[in-house]
Order: C-alpha cells, then sequence, then structure tokens
C-alpha cells in the first residue's frame, strides 16, 4: 500500500515536470498553427479553433528563412566536423602517446575554456577581419571550434581513457598499423563518447547567439539564431505568429537528430572490452 | 641457432629503469617463462620483443634480423594479453580473422582458417558471440586462436592464466603445454607464478628489479638457485634462509649460528658471514643433532607443513601427513647436507660449500 501510494506520488511529480517543462514547447506549437486573430485573443483559448499553416508557407516563401536555415546546417555540421575530428585525434594523442608537457597541454587546453566567451570576441572579430573571412560561416566555424573544441578534448579523453591499453598494443602485434588500429579497434569503443561530443557540439553551434551577432552581419552568413531576430522581432513589433511558426522548425533538426542518436549514447556503455 | 636474443638490453622510463641490461639468448621452439615478481621487468622485456616499447639502448633479435625500428605488425610475432583484449565490437570469428584481414589473406582462406582454429580450441560453437557474452576462460581461448591463426615464429604470453580460476588455470596449463608440444614454435611466457614457470617451462628466466638473476631449466634452477633472490623465490614452501657465518673449528671450518653448527669440508673463509638455504623438505624432524620448537602445525591432507623454531628463526618444515607434533614440544632434528645451500650474505652469491653434520 505504501509502495503504491509512493509510486502515485512519485509519478505524479515526474508528471508536473515534465509538462511545467513541456509547456512552453506546446504552447509554440500551438501558437504557430493558430491563425493571426486567434493569437491575441482574451480569454486566450488553448486548443486552435481553427488549424492552419499559413505562418508557415509565409515563412518559406516570403522570408530569407531557408537561407538561414542552410547556414545553420552547414554551421552546425562543418563545426562538428572539425570539432570531432581533432577531439578525436588529439585526445587520443593525449591518452596513448608519452611525450613531455602531455598533462600541461591538457591543462592548458581546458584554462581557455575557462575565459568567459564574451572576453573573446573582440579579439575573434579583429583576427577574422584581419584574416579577410569576417562575415562568412567560416568565421563562425573557427569561434565555436575555440569554445567548443577544449571541453570536446576532455570529454573524449576521459572516455578514451576509459578503453584499455591491451585493445590497441593486441591491434598493433596483429598487424595494423597505428591508424588502422585507431580506425578498427579505438573509434568503435569510443563511439558512444564520439556521438555524444557531436550532439553537444551540433547543439552548442545550432544555438549559439552572441558570436553570431557579432561576427556575422549579412544575410547570406546569418545563422538561424541572429537571421530569425533580425527579421521578426524589431523594436517596434514582434512577429508572433512568424517566430512561433520557425521556432518549431529550428527546433525539428534538434529533435530528429536526438531522435535516431539517443540510442547510441547509451549503447556500449558498460559494456567493457576487458574482462578482469 | 637462437630464435631470439637480447644483448645488452636496456630500457628506462624517465629515471625509472624498468630493465638493467638483459642478455638473454632462446632457442628456435624453446618454452622460456620470464619469471619474477611484479615490477622485475619481465612485462616490459615480453612488451619491447612485441615491438610495444622501444628499448632505450642494446639490440633485440628474432631469428636473424634485429627488430629494434620493426614495427610490431611485421615481427612475425604474436601475443597474448593478460587481459585477453578481444576485440569487444567483433564476434569470435571477427576476432580470430583480424590478424588475417590485417595481412590481406583472402576471404576464403580467412573462413578456412578460422574454422580450423575453432575446432582446435573448440569454439566452433561460439563464432558468432561477442566477447562479452563469454566466459574468462572461452576469451582466452579467442586470444590464443587471434594468436594461432597467423601461424607466427614466436608466441609471447603475458600472464595468460592469472585470471582464470585455480581449475581452469590447471586445465589450460595442461593445454598450453600440449599446444606447444604439438606446434614446435618459440613460446615466451611471462609469469609471476613459480608453478606454472616450474611446471611448463624448458627453461626459466628468473628477474628482479630489472636484472635476471638467473637462466637455466626448472630443475636447475630449483637445485642450484643461483643466488639468495631465486633461492628465496623458487619452491612453495620458499626455502628457509638463516643468516650465520664461517667460523674456524679444529683444522677446518664450520657453519655457525645459533642453533646450528655445520662443519663445512671445503670452500669459504672464516669470519665470512653466510646465509644457509634449507628446502622444507630437507629438514628431517624426530632424530638428529639439533633441536627445534614445534609452533604451527598444518595439515594439507597429502603433507603437513610445520613451522618450527630454530635457534631465534622460524622455519618452515614439510613432513608426512601422519607424523604427529604436538606444538610446544622440543624435537631433534637433522638436515640432509647433500642438498644444502649456502649464499653469501653480502652479496647474495651462491657459494659452493660441502657441509657435513656434526660428529655426534
Amino acid at each position: 500500500m505504501k509502495t503504491l501510494a509512493g509510486r502515485i506520488a512519485f509519478n505524479l511529480f515526474a508528471w508536473t515536470v515534465v509538462l511545467v517543462t513541456a509547456f512552453p514547447l506546446i504552447w509554440m506549437i500551438l501558437t504557430s498553427v493558430k491563425p493571426q486573430f486567434e493569437l491575441f485573443r482574451i480569454p486566450p483559448t488553448f486548443w486552435p479553433e481553427q488549424i492552419t499553416f499559413e505562418h508557415y508557407t509565409r515563412l518559406i516563401y516570403e522570408t530569407p528563412f531557408l537561407k538561414y536555415m542552410r547556414n545553420s546546417l552547414i554551421l552546425g555540421f562543418t563545426t562538428t566536423i572539425v570539432v570531432v575530428v581533432v577531439a578525436t585525434l588529439g585526445a587520443h594523442s593525449l591518452v596513448r602517446f608519452r611525450y613531455p608537457g602531455r598533462e600541461r597541454l591538457a591543462q592548458m587546453v581546458l584554462f581557455t575554456y575557462l575565459l568567459p566567451s564574451v572576453v573573446l570576441i573582440l579579439p575573434l572579430y579583429l583576427m577574422m577581419v584581419w584574416l579577410g573571412i569576417a562575415n562568412t560561416i567560416f568565421s563562425l566555424v573557427i569561434a565555436y571550434t575555440t569554445f567548443a573544441l577544449p571541453y570536446a578534448l576532455w570529454l573524449l579523453r576521459s572516455f578514451m581513457q576509459g578503453i584499455p591499453d591491451d585493445l590497441e598494443a593486441a591491434a598493433l602485434v596483429d598487424g595494423a598499423t597505428r591508424m588502422e588500429a585507431f580506425v578498427d579497434v579505438i573509434l568503435p569503443q569510443a563511439l558512444p563518447g564520439i556521438i555524444s561530443t557531436s550532439l553537444f557540439t551540433f547543439i552548442l553551434a545550432w544555438n549559439e547567439y552572441l558570436y553570431a551577432l557579432v561576427l556575422v552581419n549579412t544575410d547570406e552568413a546569418r545563422p538561424l539564431t541572429t537571421g530569425v531576430m533580425s527579421m521578426l522581432v524589431s523594436a517596434f513589433n514582434i512577429e508572433w505568429s512568424l517566430l512561433m511558426a520557425a521556432s518549431v522548425m529550428m527546433s525539428l533538426p534538434l529533435i530528429i537528430i536526438f531522435a535516431f542518436l539517443q540510442k547510441y549514447l547509451t549503447r556500449g556503455f558498460g559494456a567493457g572490452g576487458v574482462k578482469g | 641457432m637462437a630464435d631470439v636474443s637480447f644483448q645488452k638490453v636496456r630500457k628506462a622510463f624517465g629515471s625509472a629503469v624498468a630493465v638493467k641490461s638483459l642478455d638473454l639468448a632462446i632457442g628456435s621452439g624453446e618454452f622460456v617463462s620470464l619469471l619474477g615478481p611484479s615490477g622485475c621487468g619481465k612485462t616490459t622485456t615480453l612488451r619491447m620483443l612485441a615491438g610495444l616499447e622501444f628499448p632505450t639502448e642494446g639490440e633485440i633479435r628474432i631469428g636473424d634480423r634485429v627488430v629494434n625500428a620493426v614495427p610490431p605488425g611485421q615481427r612475425d610475432i604474436a601475443m597474448v594479453f593478460q587481459s585477453y583484449a578481444p576485440y569487444p565490437h567483433m564476434s569470435v570469428a571477427e576476432n580470430i580473422a583480424y590478424p588475417l584481414k590485417k595481412r590481406g589473406v583472402g576471404r576464403a582462406e580467412r573462413d578456412a582458417k578460422v574454422a580450423s582454429v575453432a575446432a582446435t580450441l573448440q569454439l566452433g560453437a561460439l563464432l558468432d558471440r561477442k566477447p562479452r557474452q563469454l566466459s574468462g576462460g572461452q576469451q582466452q581461448r579467442v586470444a590464443l586462436g587471434r594468436a594461432l591463426v597467423r601461424d607466427p615464429k614466436v608466441f609471447l604470453l603475458d600472464e595468460p592464466l592469472s585470471n582464470l580460476d585455480a581449475k581452469l588455470r590447471a586445465h589450460m596449463r595442461a593445454e598450453l603445454i600440449e599446444l606447444h608440444r604439438k606446434l614446435g614454435k618459440t613460446f615466451i611466457y611471462v609469469t609471476h607464478d613459480q608453478l606454472e614457470a616450474m611446471t611448463m617451462s624448458d627453461r626459466i628466466a628468473v628477474m628482479h628489479e630489472g636484472d635476471l638473476q638467473q637462466f637455466g631449466a626448472p630443475m636447475q634452477v630449483y637445485e642450484k638457485p643461483a643466488n639468495l633472490f631465486v633461492a628465496g623465490f623458487i619452491g612453495s614452501p620458499a626455502m628457509n634462509l638463516l643468516p650465520g657465518a664461517l667460523e674456524s673449528s679444529g683444522s677446518g671450518l664450520a657453519f655457525v649460528r645459533q642453533g646450528l653448527w655445520l662443519p663445512v669440508g671445503a670452500g669459504g673463509q672464516a669470519g665470512q658471514k653466510v646465509t644457509l638455504g634449507v628446502r622444507p623438505e630437507d629438514i628431517a624432524l624426530g632424530s638428529g643433532p639439533f633441536v627445534a620448537t614445534v609452533r604451527i602445525v598444518e595439515p594439507t591432507g597429502h603433507e603437513t607443513i610445520v613451522m618450527a623454531d630454530i635457534g631465534g628463526q622460524s622455519a618452515i618444515v614439510r613432513v608426512q601427513p601422519d607424523a604427529a607434533h604436538v606444538v610446544g614440544s622440543e624435537i631433534p632434528f637433522a638436515v640432509r647436507t647433500s642438498r644444502l645451500h649456502a649464499f653469501d650474505s653480502v652479496s647474495g652469491a651462491r657459494l659452493d660449500l660441502a657441509f657435513a653434520l656434526p660428529a655426534s
């Protein structure tokens, strides 16, 4: 009886948390399909009396939304690829090879992560101008890499420390080169770590606002975050209906990616390669 | 013709020296154990031979080729790790096939070899399983299979039995001996377990603190330990080491310590500090010129171990299980003088002294 009551209480609590967290998302979706006249009705309606996709069509056909979407996708994927490739190889080196200053190097990398990112904006902006790549998606890739890489490196480093040395040694003895041993044996073992790191980096690049605002000010390179803001939010007016539709569409890629990758996130954990 | 040789090989990790200056020549087809306590340099030696560590100085040869700069995969060796290290994401069949794949062996030949090795190791029914679905003993067979499938010149085994339970260990020991006999290949086996080394090897290399202490056949190492370390390390229960000194006695010398007095026929000089080594089975309780006090009696079934006090030092004696010894009693004993060992207490080196029992 006590356990049943406890279970009910626990479920009530859990559902309350879920509802509180999910309510803004639900409201966002509902608002995005309400016709304009229903948006500001008092008292507000929860379920739309009439469902319309006019905001979505307007967003797609009448605004540069798709261009921003393309920029964000390029930005997110490029940053993720650059960060994951460099961090995976770097973490492997920090874990497996012996060279002077190895620990110091790892600490210095972490130190750069401790700097508030605001501090780095101006130097980075000046650097981009000097390099002649200001106002491009590429400049944002570099900027995001500077703060995603240290964290990714540490995440993968601790992950790779859990992979037994013997696995790589066994592959080397079995005739693999260092690179083959890395690809055949280390990478599959590190896959859950690589996927978490990729997700972290992609979400960071997808949601970042401040750097995008400062470093880029043409529609050609603007990602969704700043693009949607500058397009729909002005000092005098906020286009709520379009903003909600844009928000729903911005959330979709992340939801899709999570749906596909979350099983990899848990798979592999706990399945140690070595008994003993 | 030596199959594997180390010449003045030294390995240092920063300021820590793992192997000091190793000279070792291992014959073709030999089963050699590298034996020693942890930290003695035996695993480092094996890893240098495998190409996983590089010697700081010296030369390593496999066959007549210097392999110092040859990558592990091209040394014609196979290695079984203490952790077995099966590739967790590959099935048993893929694990065994991996070395062949890396050598560019075609699929049909690969499958045939894997099947034949799996049959030898009784892994046939497990080929589709992943390592985590296997027991420790089965994982070890997979590791062995990965080594066997390539038909290498030299097999390196790094404490392969230490993670198995006692029963399985005895079984695998017999299987490894059988495997070595069948293949006729050179086996180099690292272990800290002297029983494994004694039962399996043609020769044992005893190592301690990065130095080779003795290299010889198991019985030779047991019968004629080269120094105090080997004497104390080989044998279970361990050899009793009783420190004393040589003193003049009449026309000759005698080994003297509290509770013991043994005339010495030849060798040594008066005043020399000498440690007497007596194996537990070479002390005969019941009669003799000396007296010991029984402290602890441990019957194990097939024999009884008695801890006795000889002149203030406890010594281990192995006796027949039917011998009844009362704790606290004083009993006379003798030693088998032909089987005594003597070592210089300062340098630890073996001394060739001939002992006799005192005339009663």
